[in-house]
């Protein structure tokens, strides 16, 4: 039975982890609704489960409730299709060279200005590959935690990031190079 | 190491993934390998570009939503916490007011925890100024500032060139602020020196919302983003640190 302390003890630990729960649900879901109602679900169940916490990193293990309930809300949604196909793509995204034959300097730099295009691109990757990458970039979780987060070895949390940021390179070259062309 | 090794550690080398050794040895390749320092460029600017994204704020409506749920739960009578949601509300107000709402949450109930916090941090800051140990590496070049805190803390901080801000970049050091190695940013506006620590969560320190403090003559300010937490101080008026601490934030 969890009482009013335990409720106490719950929100000082868990509420300063709020945004980084609503922000890994949208970036899981893209759906601001969803996101809302999944990180709600989600601290619920994470209450209810409170007595059996005994680790000492909550924020990593909030992390992984709110990611099962947004798996869910996908599963139940049936918009899951991004998490079937990813093998297909994951195997398909070879790691683009870039040296400085491939890309000048001034086009490593301008590199740096296309944050819109990145989000929208974010947008595009499989489920498994946001996931890593939202864990990793954003939140900054070494290796080791975002494999205890996503309940897979070190080596998958680093090959699908590797995977992840070698899609969004060869996006943003194919972008780039597609507004060289527009240009001339 | 060769050209394939390396460009198989580039990821690992940016997220402060690698021993200190094979950073060292890394870091020596790619001072020599013009090949490989340009794909660990090419690398760190996509990074940069996913970690300056737009961080959301989770809707005020949610948190109360989750805390009157909380409290159906435990069987506590909810119309309690009705000054929560008036403060919710006067949040609101302030927010639509001629504060900025990067810091709508500036006066806030503190935490004894949260206290003892400023406290170390006061007392870092002063240290740092009694003891003339400002700085481990003084610089006003944030590409010479960056690079040294490579292998001594296991995170990157963001350093931002503020000099046509007007707030001098003039080094920084490391520090130990309860029990969390802390990197601190020097800058300087005036006569006044403000400390910028960088610090990333941890048990006993979670994310912080925004919010302004006034202790012992000094003004502190904490903000959270990136996985990282940030605290600034100084003897500088509540605007202009206001005013330095946005412009970090929003790096």
């Amino acid at each position: 039975m969890l009482t009013k302390k335990d409720r106490q003890r719950f929100e000082r630990l868990s509420l300063p982890h709020l945004d980084a729960a609503y922000n890994l649900a949208l970036w899981m879901l893209r759906n601001p609704a969803e996101a809302e109602d999944t990180v709600q679900i989600a601290f619920m169940r994470a209450f209810e489960a409170f007595n059996s916490f005994s680790g000492n990193n909550i924020a990593a293990w909030l992390m992984t409730i709110v990611r099962n309930t947004a798996i869910n809300t996908l599963n139940r949604n049936k918009r899951n299709s991004n998490l079937v196909s990813f093998d297909e793509i994951a195997h398909n995204t070879e790691k683009p060279h870039i040296n400085n034959h491939d890309l000048r300097p001034d086009e490593v730099m301008s590199l740096i200005t296309k944050q819109t295009v990145i989000a929208e691109l974010i947008e595009r990757l499989p489920l498994d590959h946001r996931e890593v990458l939202y864990l990793r970039d954003i939140e900054g979780y070494s290796y080791k935690e975002i494999s205890e987060i996503i309940l897979l070895p070190k080596g998958t949390v680093m090959s699908r990031l590797s995977r992840a940021r070698a899609q969004l390179q060869k996006w943003l070259l194919q972008q780039q190079r597609k507004e060289h062309f527009r240009g001339l | 190491m060769d050209c394939d090794h390396i460009n198989k550690l580039i990821e690992s080398y940016l997220d402060a993934e690698l021993t200190l050794s094979d950073r060292r040895d890394f870091e020596t390749h790619v001072t020599d390998c013009g090949d490989c320092s340009a794909q660990l460029e090419a690398m760190r600017a996509l990074q940069n570009n996913i970690q300056n994204m737009h961080y959301h704020t989770a809707p005020c409506t949610l948190k109360q939503t989750i805390k009157n749920q909380l409290r159906d739960y435990t069987g506590e009578d909810t119309s309690r916490i009705s000054w929560l949601k008036w403060s919710a509300m006067a949040t609101g107000f302030v927010s639509v007011g001629a504060l900025s709402s990067w810091l709508v949450l500036a006066y806030i109930m503190v935490s004894p925890l949260q206290t003892r916090f400023t406290d170390d941090i006061i007392s870092a800051h002063v240290r740092s100024l009694m003891v003339d140990h400002v700085t481990d590496v003084e610089s006003t070049d944030r590409h010479t500032v960056k690079p040294w805190f490579n292998g001594r803390v296991d995170f990157s901080p963001p350093v931002k060139d503020l000099k046509e801000q007007d707030f001098r970049l003039i080094g920084g050091r490391l520090d130990y602020i309860n029990n969390t190695a802390a990197t601190a940013l020097v800058y300087q506006r005036r006569a006044h020196i403000i400390n910028l620590f960088i610090y990333k969560y941890s048990p006993s320190q979670h994310s912080h919302k925004p919010q302004l403090l006034q202790r012992n003559g000094y003004n502190v300010i904490y903000w959270s983003r990136n996985g990282l937490n940030y605290c600034s101080i100084s003897d500088l008026n509540k605007k202009e640190l206001t005013e330095f601490s946005q412009l970090m934030a929003t790096f």
